[in-house]
């Protein structure tokens, strides 16, 4: 972001939001006052849990000074407080992306990323270089390429990728650059900006920080209006609208609509003061791993709390370096591939878009989407007819999400596995199912041969139908998907989530084998009630 | 000096019974009120019934600036109508539907809008209305329901002054299940008068309906409490709502022995309530839902099975009223 744009979206940011509560408080919502205290005690209690962090001095000086205003504070002293609070959240948010370094650092990619990505140690990076993961032979870059392209010139562009791993950011951004369009921003959760070197091209590529610890109502409405201010100044972002990254491994269908509906916000201001390109496009994009490099803890993560996730977790693979570079050094060797498929545009309302960024409906007509939000002729703002849209926006969203995963081997065979042991223990929870392995070790390797077959048949009806999308490696016979699923579960898991044994198949890490197989969830192929997409009821489900 | 309000228009697509009630009603208020039909002969008597109502015989003109739309067809003409409508639709515009059936696949009317339309802010009624009631002027009841709350808060702005009291919602699918349904029972309530089952024998075959209906509307997301408001068993209570009558008199008719075919073309109008049972079954196949009442219907209307034979077998088994 352009240093003096900076400034004036910060500017505009106090000045919008703390109207916002002046007005709020005005029409009988929560007083100024009120306001004040809660953003104190939240952010009290927060600092309190948090004394490593690296502002925590300067946080708490800069709480201490509040208290001490709020004591003696007039109606005027409230609201210059609000502003002054606001403010210093949003200077937290924001990032410093500069242009110079950004040139350099894209100059330099792919080696650049591979220097991300191992930044933390760089004299392992000084030893390693040699063998350097080279990305552009592991990302597959597909989809509607060319369109996003033509939207970007048409308007500000929102994508919405899948996330599963935090290399997901770094991958989008990579593929955003092998396109040959500008960096996108986007907000990033704090804890990875702990290593400076990281930050700082966190920072320059882009990002902006968002510190899920926070719980003040405030600071989350400073963050909305970050991303609605951000994306009304041109700036296009990059929102992982299914919050955190999937802990159970299937693809997102619940997804988070604070942060999506800032593009309609961004719209309907963009055509209240006539803005010569109001468009806002939304672009989901499906990041497909064959391995996943954070697998272990997520389903860890998930099965310890499933429906009330962690939410944080601050001490994944990701923040170990050589995790990360035996990931992606092994990535490379054994051809495993990402894949990035980008979807179809649509508008902030949900309309599909064709590639001069106009809206149709559904039988192909174009739309004049302004209508949707005008009141007395004037485009306004509504926040329960805006919510609507917004929903319908996440459920388009995630029907890309299906159509446009790409399914490989690891996510069939374990699909395969993980069903068959389901089948042998019918009256078992799914949860005592992976605790306990049931009642037999080993499954046949001819069962597996037959089950993946089965699943493979049902694919490529789904693919011919565009529900899905198929790894190319898939159209193999069983016995190859099998043979190169095993090969790459041994690859890099501390434990391979399954095992061949003469003519027997071990699953030997029934975690993995769920996440794994979860990726195929929500495409109707188990023979079995499956456990649902939003994953609240895993323990109810019977195998 | 503030300037004349301009009066909102409506436009309502259709020339049958309810389109003749609203247009009657609203007529004489502040709205103004535009109507197309599609035949020569329904437009040259509503001309003469609807004095204060601008009949056209092009549906661009009716449609025109239109602030609300009633799109008062019937389920198996909604798509068509909808499409040609489509030519014209604005996002600002508010789209309603009053009708009691469902499309194939059980296409919910308000899907059928959004599959042909750019518009988002459908609102659909239901409950127990009955246009010859409405066309005499007494108080008349519905469920009026939307996701936006701008349709609640347009329509009640025009009917403010009529004798339409709403009942807003927000379940758009369970009040539109619970009106095809309806229908569906009513096709069983009109098989038992005529084999004189009795009336208590009537009231378990529709609270079966009712329960059919709920399993189902449930199942596609709807409310459960929906089923036992005002669209659910609100309307099985008066003796005629729109579209009962008609369905009563099929269903007397299949159980005098016609097929379905020679009792359909017995009767006048749309009887809305076949496609629904048929396509209900099928959900309920692909759902695993055990709709008692609705796979009755189906086997008298495909000839599986006779009126009381499969009535009994209905009454025969107990009510889960619980589920």
């Amino acid at each position: 972001m352009r240093a003096e744009d900076q400034e004036r979206i910060i500017t505009e940011l106090e000045s919008r939001v703390s109207l916002a509560r002046v007005k709020s408080a005005e029409a009988g919502g929560l007083k100024l006052q009120e306001v004040l205290e809660d953003s104190h005690y939240f952010e009290r209690r927060r600092l309190k849990d948090d004394k490593k962090s690296p502002a925590f001095e300067d946080d708490l000086t800069f709480w201490n000074d509040v208290q001490r205003d709020l004591r003696r504070a007039s109606e005027r002293d409230q609201k210059m407080l609000v502003r002054k609070i606001v403010r210093h959240y949003g200077e937290e948010i924001s990032g410093n992306f500069d242009d110079r370094v950004y040139q350099m650092v894209t100059r330099v990619l792919p080696p650049g990323l591979g220097l991300l990505l191992n930044a933390a140690s760089p004299l392992r990076l000084a030893r390693k270089f040699p063998q350097m993961p080279n990305l552009d032979e592991s990302v597959v870059i597909q989809g509607e390429t060319e369109q996003i392209h033509r939207l970007h010139e048409r308007g500000t562009v929102i994508l919405v990728p899948t996330h599963v791993s935090n290399l997901d950011s770094i991958i989008v951004g990579y593929s955003l650059f092998r396109l040959g369009l500008p960096p996108f921003i986007y907000g990033a959760g704090l804890n990875l900006f702990t290593n400076p070197l990281v930050s700082f091209f966190m920072h320059n590529l882009g990002a902006y920080t968002v510190d899920r610890k926070k719980r003040d109502p405030l600071y989350k409405e400073v963050l909305k209006e970050y991303a609605t201010l951000s994306l009304e100044f041109g700036y296009d972002n990059i929102f992982f609208p299914g919050g955190t990254r999937s802990r159970s491994g299937a693809i997102e269908q619940h997804l988070k609509l604070g942060l999506l509906g800032t593009g309609l916000g961004a719209y309907i201001n963009n055509l209240a003061r006539n803005a010569p390109q109001p468009k806002v496009f939304i672009v989901p994009a499906t990041l497909s791993f064959e391995l996943v490099l954070e697998a272990e803890t997520l389903i860890d993560d998930f099965l310890k709390e499933v429906g009330k996730a962690r939410y944080i977790i601050d001490d994944d693979e990701f923040s170990k370096p050589k995790r990360v570079f035996d990931f992606m050094s092994q990535l490379v060797s054994m051809d495993a591939k990402i894949h990035v498929t980008v979807s179809r545009g649509m508008d902030v309302f949900g309309n599909p878009v064709d590639d001069d960024g106009e809206s149709l409906d559904p039988c192909g007509r174009h739309i004049d989407t302004s209508r949707y939000v005008l009141k007395n002729g004037v485009p306004t703002a509504d926040r329960l007819r805006d919510f609507e849209y917004t929903k319908e926006v996440g459920e388009r969203i995630a029907e890309s999400y299906l159509a446009d995963n790409v399914v490989t081997g690891t996510h069939v065979v374990a699909h395969a596995i993980f069903g068959l042991l389901r089948d042998k223990n019918p009256r078992m929870t799914v949860l005592r199912l992976i605790r306990t392995g049931g009642t037999e070790d080993d499954l046949e390797l001819r069962a597996v041969y037959h089950e993946v077959d089965r699943l493979l048949t049902a694919l490529r009806g789904l693919q011919a139908q565009s529900k899905i999308r198929l790894s190319p490696k898939l159209s193999g016979s069983a016995e190859d998907v099998v043979a190169d699923a095993l090969a790459h579960y041994a690859l890099y898991h501390t434990r391979p989530a399954a095992t061949r044994r003469g003519d027997r198949i071990i699953p030997t890490d029934r975690n993995l084998l769920l996440y794994y197989q979860n990726r195929l969830e929500g495409y109707g192929l188990c023979k079995r009630a499956c456990l649902t997409p939003d994953h609240r009821s895993l323990s109810d489900h019977r195998s | 000096m503030s300037a004349p309000k301009t009066p909102l228009k409506m436009a309502i697509v259709g020339g049958g019974p309810l389109a003749r009630a609203i247009a009657y009603i609203l007529q004489s208020g502040d709205t103004d009120v535009h109507l197309w039909a599609r035949s020569e002969d329904a437009r040259d008597r509503l001309r003469d019934q609807l004095s204060g109502t601008s009949i056209h015989h092009k549906l661009d003109a009716a449609l025109q600036d239109a602030s609300v739309v009633l799109l008062a067809v019937p389920a198996d003409q909604m798509l068509e109508v909808a499409e040609r409508y489509g030519d014209q639709a604005t996002g600002d515009q508010v789209v309603l539907t009053a009708a009691r059936g469902v499309g194939e696949g059980f296409q919910l009317p308000h899907e059928m809008i959004r599959a042909r339309t750019c518009v988002r802010k459908i609102g659909v009624l239901g409950g127990p209305i009955h246009a010859r009631e409405l066309a005499t002027g007494r108080q008349i009841n519905a469920v009026l329901a939307s996701r936006f709350p701008e349709v609640i808060e347009s329509v009640r702005a025009l009917t403010d002054k009529s004798p339409i009291a709403l009942h807003g919602s927000r379940d758009i699918i369970g009040v539109q299940v619970a009106g095809a349904i309806s229908n569906v029972s009513s096709l069983a309530a009109g098989m038992a008068d005529a084999l004189e089952l009795g009336d208590t024998a009537r009231g378990v075959l529709l609270t079966h309906g009712l329960v059919d209906a709920k399993k189902i509307g449930v199942a596609l997301g709807g409310s459960d409490k929906t089923f036992g408001g005002l669209a659910g068993l609100g309307e099985l209570i008066p003796r005629h709502v729109t579209s009962m009558d008609r369905h009563l008199e099929v269903g007397a008719k299949l159980a005098s022995g016609m097929n379905v075919q020679e009792a359909l073309q017995a009767v006048n109008g749309h009887v809305e309530g076949v496609i629904t049972a048929t396509e209900a079954m099928k959900v309920a196949e692909a759902r695993g839902l055990d709709l008692l009442l609705v796979r009755a219907v189906v086997q008298v209307l495909s000839g599986e099975a006779g009126a009381r034979e499969a009535l009994e077998a209905v009454l025969q088994r107990s009510l889960e009223l619980d589920d």
